[in-house]
């Protein structure tokens, strides 16, 4: 048995407004299935091979022709999406954030807030799509289910936001590790959402995208992008060290700061060549952004990422 | 070169360089943690700047440092002390001008073949010094080598006349003799009168010995305020190709002449020419391997090795002086090296016959010709003039060299012409015989005769085969006579045996009376004695073959041969030799205080020469042949003089300034203040440090 803490309770009211908040003022839209099914809208034509069902023949064209042409359509179908949110200890820290150490930090402001904020939202917006959906938390403590698997309904939802009320970040997220327990668990033809800062070595999570490339997974990388976390916004040296453990570095920051900007960038493509080496979609999320705007790029990425997949011109 | 602190307290602040260390050491730990999320870019960022990093961290900490230090240092006011090759002259208005005019100084300056000497260098230095000392200094000038033999002022005493001083020193003409630096301090501190000064010292401080000796001298110089200021004259190229010398010894022919060639530097390769004293000349050429060294100071001189050449000498030669000269280019006065050559040649050895045999097996002059001259009359230097003993008439102390005296029966005719011979130098050797009667011996020829002869003894019964072998001449023997032969050649003599004796009466050997050989049984065969300046052999057998087998053993032609080389040749002469240097003093004893011999030079012209204590003295000015001689008589002494040896060693073996610095390091050297480069060491190392800062906070 669950016992709601009144942290957690305020966090999910919380949570649920901000999320209510950003899914009114992103357009209404559908998924197309990836899959052609039984007929709902045509899409075109080709030659009847054998096998084909009879009933898609055009007998029109038969008659004019004398040539055997059977007709395409779309199905619509639902698009179970599960939502992978990166609950390490890193996630703590930013410029925005009050400092590591503290069990939750706030909602507003910090790395992890905003993780929480924008996973909340994705998940409100497509329960309102009436779409199945999932959570799984990478690394965090305190959380009372780590994986729940795609459902639609508000009573999904509402464990959804739970859990996002009640983790905490701590540990390490594994990313390697997580991608590929999900992709173990992800149907064919599935969104799979991972919100993360991606802080951890690339070739230690982009071998793990290939199992989801294979099941033709729809990949959406949200990775949350602390400006002054990552342009070394700090006024004096000091001895900079990791939430997730390991020595400390002494650093003057304002002397470091053109090399470490340079190391970010390298950083960044190395990231963007292993998302899209596998078909997924890369975006960068500000932290200091407002929550609308990276659920609206998302699925504006959706709808180009759908037109290329159907053979549509952009 | 040394090093120094005016101010070395002010060292004491170096202890403020560990500022910068303390600084950089604290620097690397600030206080404040930060967490930080980008942990894993950050541990990137700091693989690829550690290594540039530490390293520009080393060297601003290093920079600090050594700016920190430059400024410790300014403030100890450092001067450097560096040798001072040519310090200032004049300054106490008493300078003594040393001028070298040795031999070595005749040498070319420069490698050109037309430059000039050394000594004319320093002439025209000199003279152009003491032109140009302040008016109204006092100005002395001394030579190395004068013509008295040693260093000498060319003005007795000090002059305000500078002019006077400067045209000495242009007239100074160059010596054949060696360096005396010391005397020439010496006379230039008694100049000096006790008071200080100046001593400025022209010379190429050529030689191993001259500048070491000059120690003392120098220190009392030092001791008396003065100041001695070399001005070394230098060679571009010191090299000297010299004869150090000329050994006669025996060889084919009329024996040969050993010359040693050494060569001081590169000297390549010159042509050896030997004017023999009848003008006949042989040529050789040699190239010489350069003299190892010098040495350091302190050090031993490493040896020299000379080049060997032989040559021939013809079978017949006058003795006298003979002149080997070479040609190197460098130094000319040492290319001529005069030696003593003794009478070489034919018909130098007389013997007479005195029993004529019916048969060759019993006549001792058939085996001793065939001894004396094996390859007929050409081919050798000994020719035999055989006579009967009323030649003995044809005796020529200046033609013959040695007299055999073979079974003589009555020397008596003939014993002062034999006295007289051998005292002036001749060589007699008297064989024994069945002709020989032993008291007419001893009455006529007691003065010659190593002892009074005894009796012929028989040895061995008549009819007996075999009889007395000699006893070889031990490795140990001391007589010059057996050197040629080796030991195998020394065991030949136990060949010879004898069945007849001469017997003398008992002797003790001494100084003047040696056994050299002798026979088994300890009888003496061979017995020398010295009279004069020649010497008697006494041959107890005979050199025929009716006392014994010795004329058909190995061991008699080349024993015969010796004989007469060694009486002929090294252990004689008819005119004394003696050797000498120029600028030193030549003694030759004289035999009475009556006799005043004439001195006469290599050219004929004569030479200056005083009687002192029964000894001739006179101090030769030039090299050559000099001869001492009474008016209508054979010369009765020759004098070989060369140049000082030590004179052709061109190189500088230690240079003046070294031992005055070693005596007193203050000395010739001069101060250079550090400040001023040490400050602008300072101000670089300030901006080199600021600029390795400044941009990497920039960025």
């Amino acid at each position: 048995m669950i016992v709601w803490e009144p942290e957690v309770l305020a966090r999910i009211r919380h949570l649920t407004l901000k999320a209510r908040h950003a899914v009114e003022g992103v357009l209404q839209g559908a998924h197309r299935s990836r899959a052609l099914g039984p007929a709902v809208e045509f899409v075109d034509f080709k030659e009847y091979s054998p096998g084909d069902p009879l009933r898609d023949l055009d007998w029109r064209v038969l008659a004019r022709s004398d040539r055997l042409v059977v007709r395409r359509y779309q199905a619509e179908s639902d698009l179970p999406a599960t939502l992978l949110l990166d609950a390490s200890a890193d996630m703590a820290t930013g410029v925005g954030s009050l400092g590591a150490g503290r069990p939750r930090p706030p909602l507003d402001g910090s790395k992890f807030g905003y993780a929480l904020c924008l996973t909340a939202t994705l998940a409100w917006y497509l329960q309102l799509r009436n779409e199945p959906v999932g959570l799984t938390v990478l690394g965090g403590e305190g959380l009372p289910w780590r994986v729940l698997p795609p459902r639609a309904g508000r009573r999904h939802l509402s464990r959804i936001l739970a859990v996002l009320a009640s983790v905490s970040p701590a540990g390490r997220a594994g990313l390697g590790k997580g991608l590929r327990a999900a992709a173990e668990r992800q149907r064919r033809s599935s969104l799979l959402v991972l919100v993360s800062d991606l802080m951890e070595e690339t070739e230690t999570w982009a071998p793990a995208l290939q199992a989801l490339g294979q099941r033709r997974t729809d990949l959406r990388v949200l990775q949350l992008w602390d400006r002054g976390e990552l342009q070394l916004r700090y006024p004096r040296s000091a001895r900079f060290f990791s939430p997730e453990g390991g020595p400390a570095q002494p650093l003057d920051p304002v002397a470091a700061r053109p090399a470490f900007l340079q190391v970010v960038a390298q950083w960044q493509q190395e990231v963007r060549r292993a998302v899209q080496a596998w078909r997924g979609i890369h975006l960068r999320v500000p932290t200091d952004r407002p929550l609308a705007e990276p659920l609206w790029r998302l699925l504006c990425a959706g709808r180009t990422a759908a037109r290329r997949s159907s053979g549509s011109p952009p | 070169m040394s090093f120094a602190f005016l101010s070395a307290a002010a060292l004491a602040m170096a202890v403020l360089a560990l500022g910068p260390i303390l600084a950089h050491l604290a620097r690397q730990t600030p206080v404040e943690r930060q967490p930080f999320g980008a942990m894993m870019l950050l541990l990137r960022l700091t693989r690829r700047l550690r290594r540039r990093r530490r390293l520009r961290d080393l060297l601003l900490l290093l920079l600090r440092v050594a700016l920190v230090l430059a400024v410790v240092l300014l403030a100890g006011r450092p001067e450097l002390r560096l040798p001072d090759e040519e310090p200032e002259v004049g300054g106490s208005g008493r300078v003594v001008v040393v001028l070298d005019n040795s031999m070595s100084m005749s040498q070319r300056a420069g490698s050109a073949s037309g430059s000039g000497s050394l000594l004319a260098r320093a002439r025209e230095r000199a003279a152009e010094l003491v032109r140009s000392l302040p008016e109204g200094s006092f100005a002395g000038a001394v030579v190395t080598a004068g013509p008295a033999g040693g260093a000498e002022r060319l003005l007795p005493l000090m002059t305000r006349e500078r002019a006077q001083v400067a045209r000495a020193l242009e007239r100074t003409d160059a010596s054949w003799q060696g360096t005396d630096l010391k005397g020439a301090l010496r006379q230039a501190r008694l100049l000096l009168v006790g008071a200080p000064g100046e001593v400025v010292v022209f010379s190429d401080e050529a030689g191993l010995n001259p500048v070491r000796a000059t120690e003392a001298e120098l220190a009392r110089l030092l001791e008396q305020g003065a100041e001695v200021l070399p001005r070394p004259i230098l060679a571009t190229e010191p090299r000297n190709a010299t004869i150090s010398e000329v050994v006669y010894g025996d060889g084919v022919e009329g024996g040969s002449l050993l010359v040693s060639v050494v060569g001081y530097g590169d000297v390549g390769e010159v042509a050896v020419t030997i004017t023999l004293p009848d003008d006949s000349q042989m040529t050789a050429f040699a190239q010489p391997a350069p003299c190892p060294g010098p040495p350091e100071v302190g050090q031993e001189a490493p040896v020299c090795e000379p080049l060997l050449l032989r040559f021939t000498v013809p079978p017949e030669v006058p003795g006298g002086v003979g002149k080997a000269k070479l040609q190197d280019g460098a130094l000319s006065s040492d290319d001529a090296t005069w030696f003593h050559l003794p009478r070489v040649g034919a018909s130098r050895v007389l013997v007479v016959d005195g029993d004529p045999g019916p048969t060759p097996i019993r006549s001792e002059v058939y085996f001793l010709e065939r001894a004396l001259a094996p390859w007929g009359r050409l081919g050798t230097g000994v020719t035999p003039e055989v006579t009967a003993p009323a030649g003995i008439a044809q005796l020529d102390p200046q033609r013959h060299r040695v007299v055999f005296l073979a079974n003589v029966a009555d020397p008596r005719p003939m014993a002062d012409r034999l006295s007289a011979f051998v005292r002036q130098g001749g060589g007699l050797v008297i064989a024994a015989g069945d002709n020989i009667t032993p008291e007419r011996y001893n009455a006529a020829l007691s003065q010659l005769l190593p002892s009074s002869l005894r009796r012929v003894r028989n040895l061995v019964a008549l009819d007996a085969q075999g009889g007395v072998p000699l006893k070889p001449p031990g490795q140990g023997a001391t007589s010059e006579l057996f050197r040629p032969f080796s030991r195998q050649g020394r065991a030949a003599f136990s060949q010879v045996y004898q069945r007849r004796l001469l017997t003398l009466e008992p002797y003790l050997d001494d100084e003047e009376v040696r056994t050299l050989l002798s026979l088994d049984n300890g009888l003496p065969f061979l017995v020398e004695r010295r009279v004069g300046r020649g010497r008697v052999l006494l041959l107890a057998g005979s050199v025929d073959l009716a006392w014994g087998n010795m004329p058909l053993q190995a061991v008699f032609l080349p024993f015969v041969q010796r004989l007469v080389g060694w009486l002929g040749g090294e252990s004689g002469g008819a005119t004394a030799r003696f050797d000498g240097l120029v600028g030193e003093l030549v003694e030759v004893p004289i035999p009475s205080a009556e006799i005043v011999p004439r001195v006469e030079g290599p050219t004929g012209e004569p030479v200056a020469a005083e009687t002192v204590a029964g000894q001739l003295r006179f101090r030769p000015r030039v090299p050559g042949a000099y001869t001492l001689s009474l008016p209508g008589a054979p010369p009765l002494a020759w004098v070989a003089v060369n140049t000082p040896p030590a004179e052709s060693d061109v190189r500088r073996h230690a240079a003046l300034a070294s031992v005055e610095r070693a005596l007193d390091p203050s000395r010739l050297m001069r101060r250079v203040g550090l400040g001023a480069p040490l400050l602008g060491l300072a101000l670089a190392l300030l901006l080199l440090q600021a600029l390795l800062a400044v941009p990497w906070r920039k960025r």
